[in-house]
């Protein structure tokens, strides 16, 4: 048997967990070394994994045990270029997370342990091919992330926490059902056998459909399943927005990737006008929303529901144009919202205020702050050449293309121009400008810092410049897709 | 011919060697943006030479790209093609853009961030050459956004004011709406056709009538946004708050032509539209007329110049409505030069008098004599008179439009070539006859002449090549019929005497507060704008504010509501002893009751721990889930 490159990738990490809550809260120097040197160890890996990675031969490094053989329940993983897409952002981010918390002085044992503790549940989200193994590591990721915000979050976090966690667990309840459902019918829990063997009726397909639809939708999440999502992320610490909107919020369009769409072919078609309509509204909706609000961080949380609607966008257009563009918008806002987190929660560090009116002027006194937090956003609004825009391109090519109502292309459309209003709303009143007192005093970034956000800088620029960078692996994975839902 | 792709990169080099410098460092690497569009203009011109002499051709002269991306069974490229239109194009953009860089060095030599002006005017640059070479309609897209994005960076250079700041993203956004048509064209040619290249999109494929419209009008929405076509014209004068040579630039010369040459590259598929055509010649006539009223009662020296620039696009919209593409681009290019000279011209006009109110100028001729003659030539040109280069490139379009049977188009036409003549005149007679207003007038440094005199040759000499123009692009631009040129002339002559009849004669400093007295109910349409941007800013702007704060509320009143309505009713609900197990509602009670206290401000009483319960829950479920199954199995 050849090495289990992906179990090491999702185990690894809890290892780490477990060794670097050995030292105790009492040696935070210890906590943080052992936590960031097993994250960028896990990165390695996944590093020579993307580069062992054949584009062209579809599932790959595939481990599969048997766990509970009488009903078929196996240990299966394996990644395609979607799944290693996701897994090397949630690496990376893990560890950029971890060097971006440092200096961590509560419970930092802790803080560590749960960060590793979440990249296990992200990273064996996206490998798990069998739906037990994947429902664990769906549930497994709410708790480290729910200590994250309940513990070390802002005034409201205890609120925001429980609300994120019932809010996903009242989903992936509906989730379970439809998973039983499917092997009630099927006899098998592997997701990719189900999804080969296909033949299931339209009209269970329906309720099975709309099952995993509340379960994933909440997640992505979609309008008007969001409101979770602007409570956590305001209490939330920074390193957790990051993976929250990073990582946490494709694992909902993943699944409609994984599992509703090639299992579920026929109630995908039949769905995917009413995706599209929730789609668009999301786009308009997440930017109006975003447009008012008077805090940077909520801000951002909205653009993140506006930004998911393209996902959602290209997903229901059922096009390979459409679905790459669903898995590019999820790498680019991972990356880009990731960066736009990061800098906020710097910002905040220095002046603490997340208050847009109390911070102005940034470029003037903090002219690298300054100047990254206006390229994430112009990398955001979806500026051709930078990573935003291949996405949100191809999502409104492959939508037209596709059997859904122009007019939600349209209004789609008219939500490119929304975000750039909210987007350089924001910087026109906290970048540009004579400097505010909050602003005054401050320092500009320090080299840690600008090493946290220059591979997302050098990320964002490279997929926007050179597309295939991403969709070579991307493209095989959706076209295949597209082939089990039999050539949509 | 690899050198051609160097065009564009030397000056995309030339930004990202500077963007990440410290501010002192990028004072320093200034030669370096200058040497990279030096070396760009070098480049072109053996471009140019090797197309010489041109004709008409099927096939691009030299062609590559590289595949962007793999999509299904199709591949989206970027690709670079040279061709006669495109090779003169590149003359034109690298010879305004390294003028503009050397007078830069002369007009922004006191900013502390001329490093960040010349990294910005290398990235602009570097995209307007991409755009012109571009092989297919998503690499023309795209250097068009970066434009987009320049032109905003440059607007706002001085930031720390409001104005700039206010009009640069007013800029942005307005010419994103114009955008959205741009990107939904792309949409529409990649479903019909499945490419963006021109060989695919403009010559293999054959466009249904339906089909073109639609994409020849989405088009137009687009370069009229980039164009500054009523309606979307406003953010034009506004961008006059940026530095003048990069107004001269971006503003005046290239980027505003975008438009204009996107339609010229997707000719085709307009003349496949009968209805398009129709529209460009409409939106060309109205914006060519209202413009030019506008720039009459302007005080301001460069929005006299910006509504001048968007009444002349208009007439280059005018040409290729009436189906004389290369009458528009033979207007593009003669106003490129004459145009960003009079900006030049302009420029040291305000660094002379220290002001840009015309009212505050006048008798500049005695005091800066080279700029007088140069931007003379400049305003000869625009006012169109012969031999200037505006008097020909206009010329043709008068003739375009009778000999389409454009009557009304034509009269139309006329009289806004009456009112150009007329504000270059009121211009003229404002800032350079009359009393002296000001002490110190100064010349400007040689560096800064230069520049101007070598546009002011080019405008001078350039109408005398129109028919060896003609030929190079491939097509016909004969001379003047004599007919035509006498009446234009005529239009012409009239505009300026009424110029100088109201704004000449005098020897005082011109009143006209009688003028407008007397015509109060037309001035006042003009002073404000024809109320374009009172009704933009009440009804767009508030209305989308408005709606915003009502989306912010309704979000947290409403959608939120109902989810902690929702958690509320489920506790009251198993508060009542309903027969659920037991488990479930303590579990589900807990968490409620948590969210509902919570907004009840009573913070401290959850505990962490609970979470525990939950989790308990989850794994609960699955290992039930598990037995369940085991049991059911076996």
């Amino acid at each position: 048997m050849d090495f289990p490159l992906l179990t090491v990738i999702v185990f690894l990490p809890l290892a780490g967990a477990a060794l670097v809550a050995l030292p105790g809260n009492g040696r935070p120097g210890a906590a943080r070394v052992i936590a960031a040197t097993v994250a960028a160890v896990d990165l390695v890996l996944v590093g020579w994994l993307t580069l062992r990675f054949d584009t062209g031969a579809g599932m790959q490094f595939a481990e599969k045990a048997a766990w509970v053989p009488q009903v078929g329940i196996t240990y299966h993983l394996a990644v395609d270029g979607m799944s290693l897409a996701m897994v090397a952002l949630s690496a990376l981010l893990t560890l950029l997370a971890i060097v971006a918390s440092w200096k961590t002085e509560k419970k930092p044992a802790m803080w560590f342990s749960m960060l590793l503790l979440l990249e296990v549940g992200m990273n064996g989200v996206f490998v798990a091919m069998d739906f037990v193994l994947f429902y664990v590591f769906w549930e497994l990721v709410l708790v480290p992330m729910y200590f994250l915000i309940a513990t070390w979050g802002g005034p409201r976090r205890e609120y925001a926490a429980i609300k994120f966690f019932l809010y996903t667990l009242f989903g992936s309840v509906f989730m379970l059902v439809g998973i039983i459902a499917l092997y009630l019918q099927t006899g098998t829990f592997d997701i990719l056998a189900m999804a080969e063997a296909g033949g299931l009726a339209p009209s269970f397909q329906w309720w099975v459909f709309a099952a995993f639809f509340l379960g994933f939708a909440v997640k992505v999440p979609v309008f008007p399943l969001h409101t979770w999502l602007p409570d956590a992320h305001v209490e939330a610490p920074t390193a957790a927005s990051v993976l929250l909107a990073g990582i946490l919020l494709k694992m909902g369009s993943y699944g409609f990737l994984r599992i509703s769409l090639p299992i579920l072919p026929d109630a995908a078609r039949q769905w995917s006008g009413f995706l599209a309509a929730l789609a668009a509204i999301s786009i308009v909706y997440g930017a109006a929303v975003a447009f008012a609000q008077t805090d940077m961080k909520k801000l951002v949380a909205y653009s993140s529901v506006s930004h998911m609607g393209f996902v959602m966008l290209g997903i229901a257009s059922l096009t390979p144009e459409g679905l790459n563009g669903a898995v590019a918008v999820m790498f680019s806002h991972g990356v880009v919202t990731g960066m736009l987190f990061f800098l906020v929660g710097m910002v905040y560090e220095r002046t603490h205020t997340r208050t847009i009116a109390e911070v102005s002027g940034l470029s003037s006194r903090v002219p690298v702050a300054g100047g990254l937090l206006a390229f994430a956003s112009f990398a955001s609004l979806g500026l051709p050449g930078l990573s935003g825009f291949v996405g949100e391109f191809l999502s409104l090519v492959g939508v037209w293309s596709s059997q859904i109502w122009a007019g939600w292309v349209v209004v789609a459309a008219v939500g490119v121009l929304l975000a750039a209003a909210y987007m350089l709303w924001l910087v026109q009143r906290v970048v540009l400008g004579g400097s505010s007192p909050a602003v005054e005093t401050i320092g500009d970034l320090t080299k840690a810092e600008i090493w946290v956000l220059a591979p997302l800088v050098v990320l964002t620029i490279t997929v926007g410049v050179y597309w295939d960078s991403l969709l070579r692996f991307t493209d095989p994975a959706v076209n295949a897709v597209l082939t089990l839902m039999g050539g949509a | 011919m690899g050198y051609v792709a160097l065009i564009p990169l030397l000056p995309a080099l030339a930004f990202a060697i500077l963007t990440p410098m410290s501010r002192k460092a990028r004072t320093r690497a200034v030669p370096l943006a200058l040497c990279a569009a030096l070396g760009s203009l070098a480049l072109s011109v053996a471009a140019f030479v090797s197309v010489w002499p041109g004709g008409h051709a099927e096939e691009p002269v030299w062609q590559a790209g590289v595949t962007l991306a793999h999509v299904g069974e199709r591949a989206v490229s970027l690709g670079f093609q040279l061709e006669p239109v495109n090779a003169l194009m590149l003359l034109v953009v690298t010879v305004v853009g390294t003028a503009v860089q050397v007078y830069s060095l002369g007009y922004m030599h006191r900013e502390d961030r001329i490093g960040w002006y010349y990294a910005v005017l290398s990235l602009f640059t570097a995209a307007m050459l991409a755009l012109v070479l571009s092989d297919n309609f998503l690499g023309l897209f795209m250097a068009w956004e970066v434009m987009g994005l320049c032109s905003y960076l440059l607007i706002g250079f001085w930031h720390e004011q409001e104005g700039p700041r206010l009009a640069s993203i007013k800029a942005f956004l307005t010419t994103k709406v114009g955008d959205l048509g741009f990107m939904l064209a792309l949409a529409v040619i990649y479903a019909e056709v499945g490419s963006f290249d021109f060989a695919a999109v403009l010559h293999a494929h054959t466009w249904a009538p339906a089909a073109a419209t639609a994409v020849a009008l989405l088009l137009l929405f687009g370069a009229m946004g980039k164009s500054a076509q009523v309606p979307l014209h406003v953010w034009l004068p506004d961008a006059m708050a940026g530095p003048t040579p990069a107004s001269a630039l971006i503003h005046a010369a290239t980027m505003v032509a975008a438009g204009v040459f996107l339609v010229v590259r997707a000719y085709p598929i307009f003349e496949a539209s009968d209805t398009a055509l129709m529209w460009t010649l409409g939106v060309g006539l109205v914006t060519a007329l209202a413009a030019g009223l506008l720039a009459c009662v302007q005080h301001d020296i460069k929005k006299v110049l910006a509504y001048s620039t968007i009444s002349q696009l208009g007439f280059m919209f005018i040409a290729l409505g009436a189906g004389g593409a290369t009458a528009g681009l033979y207007h593009l290019v003669t106003h490129a030069f004459f145009k960003s000279l009079l900006f030049l011209g302009a420029g040291v006009i305000i660094h002379s008098a220290h002001t840009q109110d015309m009212r505050e100028m006048g008798g500049l001729a005695k005091h800066l004599p080279v700029t007088t003659a140069v931007f003379g030539a400049g305003a000869l040109a625009l006012a169109g008179i012969v031999p200037f280069s505006g008097f020909w490139s206009k010329d043709e379009i008068l003739t375009v439009l009778l000999h389409e049977g454009h009557y009304v188009g034509f009269a139309l036409a006329l009289a806004a070539a009456f009112v150009t003549a007329f504000y270059v005149s009121r211009l003229w007679f404002r800032v350079f006859t009359g009393p002296t207003q000001q002490a110190e007038l100064h010349e400007a440094h040689r560096s800064m002449l230069a520049p101007m005199v070598v546009l002011a040759a080019i405008t001078a000499g350039v109408g005398f090549f129109g028919p060896r123009l003609g030929a190079f692009l491939g097509h016909d631009i004969p001379w003047p019929e004599l007919s035509t040129a006498a009446i234009s002339t005529g239009v012409a002559g009239a505009g300026i005497a009424l110029g100088w009849f109201v704004y000449g004669r005098s020897t005082a400093v011109v009143n006209t507060r009688a003028l407008k007295q007397r015509y109060a109910n037309l001035y006042g349409v003009l002073a404000n704008k024809y109320y374009f941007d009172l009704t933009y800013g009440y009804f767009v702007i508030g209305g989308y504010s408005a709606l915003s704060r009502a989306s912010a509320a309704f979000d947290s009143r409403v959608v939120d509501g109902v989810v902690n309505g929702a958690a509320a009713a489920w506790r009251r609900t198993a508060e009542r002893g309903w027969a659920f197990d037991s488990t479930i509602i303590d579990g589900v009670v807990n968490g409620t009751a948590a969210i509902v206290k919570e907004a009840g401000a009573s913070l401290r009483k959850i505990q962490s721990g609970r979470v525990r319960n939950y989790q308990l829950l989850v794994s609960g479920a699955v290992v039930l889930l598990v037995v369940w199954i085991l049991v059911k199995g076996a």
